[in-house]
Order: C-alpha cells, then structure tokens, then sequence
C-alpha cells in the first residue's frame, strides 16, 4: 500500500494501489468534531479482493480479474482500439472538440486539485486528484495515438492492470466538473473521467451493471429503470393523487397522455417509488397555477432518468429518442424536465447537440418555468408555514452546467422567511456535488457506499453542518436540506442515516416542491412530515 | 458467488444477499435468508409483510412503494424497521425473495 501513489503506480502489479486512509481526513464540524467517533468505513471482504481489480480497496465496477493471457490482451487492445475511436471525428464528433483541446492544452499547473472535494476530503491522497486520472490518459495519448517522444509528455507503461484500474479510477470522480471551472484555461478533467467511462462501456462492454444492465438498459425494455411498467407506474399514481388529496384537501388528479397539452412533464421515475410527496407537489402546484400538463405512460417517457448521461453516448441517444418521441406523440409545446439533475443535462445540454429538424422540440427545467408563476403571483404562499432552518444544496447538473441559481432563491424567497434561511458555503454556480453525482447514488456493491459518503460525500456534510452551526443541534429542532435532484437527495438520505443526523441533529432533508406545497395557505398544514425519513 | 443453503439445495445470492432466481423462493428460502438478516424468527407480523411483498412482486414484477406498504398492511414505517432492521428494502424485500431495487430510489 502506498500512501503517495506517483502516476506510473497505477500500471504496477497486482493489489491496491493506495486507499482511502480515514485517519487522514480532517474532523467535521459538531456534533462530528471527534474523527475516533465517527461511524467505521466497511472493508472490502477477501472474496471480492479474489475476485475483481482493486484499485484502491474499494470496488464501483466489478471488473473480473483476467484469467488467461487472451483475457489480458483484450483489455489492452481494446483499450487502444476504443481511445483510437475517441480520437476520430466519425466515431466521436459529440465530445472530440473538448477532448481534444483539454489533452493538448493542459498546462499542468494542478490548480484543478484543490477544487475536488473528493482529492480534498481525501486527506490529499494525489490517487483521487482531478489530473491523476487525465495525466495517464493523456500520456498513453500522446504515445500510442499520437506517436511523440516521451522525452517531452512522460512515459506511462500500458498494462492489463493500468487499463483495469483507469476504468475503475473513472468512478472516482462524479463528474461534477468543478475542476473545469477552476481551470484557468477550461481544461475539463470531469469530461475526460466519462470519455474513460465511455470508451469501457462502448468498447470493452465494462459498465456498473447499476446503470447499465438494471439502468438503461431496463428503461428502454420495461419503460422505467425502476423497473415500473405503465400499469404498474399509473397504479402508483393513482394512489399518490388518493394520499395528495387527502393530505392537502386539495384534490389531484394526474392527467395521462393528454394530447395537445402545453407541457409534458417528466420525473425521475424514483421519486414517484421512493418520495411520492415530490410528483404530488408537482401536482398540486401545477394545478393550482393552472397549467395545461400531462404525463405520458409511453416507454421511457415516465422517467426522464437517462444513465447514458454518466457512461455511454449511444445508450444516452437511445433513450433521448424514447423522450423526444413521446413528446412529439401527444404534440406538446414543451416537455418540463422535474427535479432531476441528470435528466437536466440529458436532455437540455447534451441533447441540444444530438436533437436536429423536428427532434429539436423545446426542453425546460422546472426552475425557470416556476419562478414565472411565482412572479406573477399564480399560488399564494405562507412563509410562516416553513418555520424552521432551511438550507439549498446546489444540484451540480443544473446550477454550474446550466447556471440556473437564481430561480431556486427567488422561489425559497417566497416560501421561506428570510431568518430561517442559510446558504451553504460555497454555493450557486460553485457549490460542491452532494458526493453521489455520476451514479454514484445508486452504486452500491461492497463497501463503496460507505466510500461514498466517507470520501465525496464528505464535503457536502460539512457544509451542510456548518450551514446550521448556531442551530441547537437536536431533533427537538428540526432542520431542513433543500435538494431539489433525485439523485443528490438519495445520497444526502443515505449520507444522514449513515451518520444518524436526525437522531443527534435533527437534520432531515427533501426538494423544492415540497417546502412551497408546505407553504401554500389554501392546503392543509404539515406537508412536511418529519417523521418520515 | 455467494450461496444460500437451504435443507439439500443452494441458491445464488448477489454481493449484497439478494436470491439471483425468486421463482424459486419458499417459506424455507424465507426464514434462511431471515436469518442472514439476523431475524431468527418469523412472527406472524413478520409474514404478513413478506406475504404482502411478495403478492405485489409477483402481480407487478416491481417492489411496492413503501408508502403502499404501510398503508395496506396498516404498518407504520418504524414499526417495519423494527421486524426488520435493515428497512423495507434492504430487509423486508430480501427476505420475501424480491430482487434488489433498481433505479434512483
């Protein structure tokens, strides 16, 4: 085990190249100030060790180690063969611009490793630092693409094991790309971790089967990677439009496959199965502001989820496709994308350079589209009703890609009282990911929860504890963590139970619709159920 | 891979204890797979649950929403955390023979 892995570590023999040590991280603010206290992080078990490439005694991908020479080299040349294709502008025309100009222009100056919170959150281990990871892509770039010297760019050995645990090493980082705009020179190191990603889902079939086999793939066959069909997902809202309405005494009705309808409506389809207040409020609001809106029961299309986004550009296209079509069915004016991060840079950023001629139909977050209805005064609020510490976690997807910051303020304006109110620090366009970003939430083989929350999540619990310093740290005094990405809100669920939040602080957390439904005077008090966690 | 024994048989669990074929779950694959959960016992409470889960899995081929759970088997969310610590998901659904949750829940 090596404490300060050098670049040329990662090509060395079998075994862990470094780990995450918890003795070296730096203590959380109270109640967590003392580092011995804090719950154990799980160890990798024998089998699992046996079994699969350990990069660093923990496992995201499961890749099996080679059994036969055959199995070595399929890596290796599949390795080549997939980073040729990156390379050329037939196989790659989406990312080669950036991917090009951010192997050729980094200047190697590591202002990009501070900016990580999980390099930072480390205890500075250099194996989790942004350019790690692009500094052995780039030289085995210049080398074996390029053909340069190495006197100039460095040397780097191309092995079965390098290659195993680069891929590994790209579910290390969750794709935030808060090292991209600290870079004085836009060097995008987020973006370089998924084109690793890509090449080894693309070229090598080497994905987590969270998101790839029980992921997209199941969305694109099922309709949904819940594994909820159209039946099952409209059962589901029945019963959410039966418990809204008697919660609200407002009554709901979701409408289905209305044709012609202004807006389309997509959810992350885990918010109607795991936090069934979330497409509720929705309902309520958008009801209440009188909004012409639908959902639609075709494949796909009651999940905006698309894992694509974090690992493979064809799987990404196929079910943007599902989404554009469904829209285009019931000849909406717009699909409403709901509080989901990724679904965001789906189907907005990324989409806009796949989606040509009658594709192209109009896309737009929930924010903007509901700080209008707020302006013009559509549903009336109580601030009163929301009288407790609230704080806003910056959804990476939405707020740094898209820059939407402002809209979720203007919102908590008019539904939170200015005292109860606290901003993270940093927050808005450099807020820092919740930890569980790139699908990172839903990994959850061995111990890499517990990685999670230990190494990336770690820096969001700070900030979130350091939001509330001041606050009487009990449940007696219930706090709130405003996540408005499904997503983040299951790592920050995750992330609290693990360090048993709301028993010693009482912190709870949840969306955006939820804290406005909360503050709406013409439906029943107490949408917010702080048992409920 | 993982095996669960159950009297002369052996089923595949995956890296987290869930059974690989729930077409082959019983009452005995239950209380084994119970007992990996550190629930030595199934009390009438307990199978109601787990008979619930798996009505709805084998009607829907999904897991219920939790909210569904306890409004139908009239069981408060704490109270399914006591019959089986490790929650509904994790716990309950495992021992019912369902596959692990899939999807951003």
């Amino acid at each position: 085990m090596i404490k300060n892995p050098s670049i040329r570590d990662l090509a060395r023999g079998e075994g862990p190249v470094t780990e995450l040590n918890v003795k070296d991280q730096e203590p959380l603010p109270p109640p967590y100030d003392k580092l011995d206290e804090e719950p154990p992080m799980a160890a990798l078990s024998s089998s699992a060790k046996e079994r699969f490439v350990n990069l660093d005694n923990t496992i995201a991908v499961n890749i099996p180690k080679p059994k036969t020479k055959a199995e070595e080299e399929r890596l290796v040349k599949g390795f080549l063969s997939g980073m040729q294709k990156l390379f050329n502008a037939g196989d790659n025309w989406t990312f080669l611009q950036p991917l090009v100009l951010s192997m050729e222009h980094c200047a190697r100056c590591q202002t990009c490793s501070e900016s990580c919170h999980i390099y930072a959150e480390s205890g500075h281990n250099p194996l989790y630092r942004p350019n790690y990871r692009s500094e052995i892509f780039r030289r085995l770039y210049f080398k074996h693409i390029k053909k340069e010297g190495t006197w100039a760019r460095g040397d780097m050995e191309l092995n079965w094991e390098a290659v195993a645990r680069l891929i590994e090493l790209a579910y290390r980082c969750n794709l935030c790309r808060r090292c991209a705009q600290t870079c004085p020179i836009g060097v995008d190191n987020g973006m370089m971790a998924r084109e690793i990603r890509k090449l080894a889902s693309q070229e090598l079939g080497i994905r987590p089967k969270e998101l790839h086999d029980d992921g997209s793939m199941l969305q694109q066959k099922v309709g949904s990677s819940t594994g909820m069909s159209s039946i099952v997902v409209k059962d589901n809202m029945d019963f959410i439009d039966e418990e809204m309405t008697e919660k609200t005494g407002l009554t709901l009705k979701t409408p289905w496959d209305v044709e012609g309808a202004d807006v389309l409506l997509m959810h992350n389809a885990g918010e109607i199965l795991a936090w069934p207040e979330n497409p509720g409020a929705f309902g309520i609001l958008l009801e209440a502001a009188g909004v012409s809106w639908t959902l639609s029961s075709d494949l796909a299309a009651y999940d905006s989820i698309n894992y694509g986004a974090f690992y493979d550009d064809v799987q990404l296209a196929r079910t943007l496709i599902l989404h554009i079509q469904a829209a285009k069915k019931l000849k909406v004016k717009k699909i409403l994308i709901g509080e989901c991060g990724h679904a965001h840079k789906a189907m907005t950023v990324i989409a806009d350079r796949i989606l040509t001629g009658d594709l192209n139909i109009p896309r737009e977050s929930w924010l903007p589209f509901m700080v209008d209805i707020v302006r013009q005064g559509r549903i009336k609020f109580d601030k009163s009703r929301n009288d407790f510490p609230v704080t806003l976690h910056d959804p990476c997807n939405i707020t740094r890609l898209m820059g939407i910051s402002e809209p979720q303020r203007e919102i908590m304006r008019a539904v939170v009282p200015e005292e109860r109110f606290r901003e993270m620090t940093p927050h808005g366009v450099n807020n820092y990911c919740c930890g569980g970003g790139s699908g990172f939430a839903i990994i959850g083989g061995h111990n890499f929860p517990d990685w999670r929350f230990r190494g990336p999540g770690r820096r969001k619990f700070r900030q979130i504890l350091n939001a509330f310093q001041g606050e009487k740290m009990d449940k007696e005094h219930p706090k709130y963590v405003c996540a408005p990405c499904s997503n983040c809100k299951g790592q920050i669920r995750d992330m609290l139970k693990y360090y048993d939040a709301w028993e010693k602080a009482g912190i709870n957390y949840g969306g955006l619709v939820e804290l406005m439904v909360n503050a709406m005077p013409e439906a029943k008090p107490g949408f917010i159920d702080w048992e409920w966690h | 891979m993982a095996q669960l024994k159950v009297g002369d048989f052996s089923l595949d669990l995956d890296e987290d204890g869930f059974i690989q074929q729930p077409e082959k779950w019983d009452k005995n694959v239950a209380l084994a797979l119970a007992e990996t959960e550190g629930v030595n016992e199934l009390s009438e409470k307990h199978w109601k649950l787990v008979n619930y889960l798996r009505e709805y899995y084998q009607k829907f081929g999904v897991a219920p929403m939790i909210r569904k759970v306890c409004k139908d088997t009239n069981m408060k969310l704490n109270e399914i955390y006591e019959l089986f610590p490790s929650g509904p998901a994790k716990g309950a659904c495992k021992v019912a023979g369902l596959p692990k949750p899939t999807g951003c829940v």
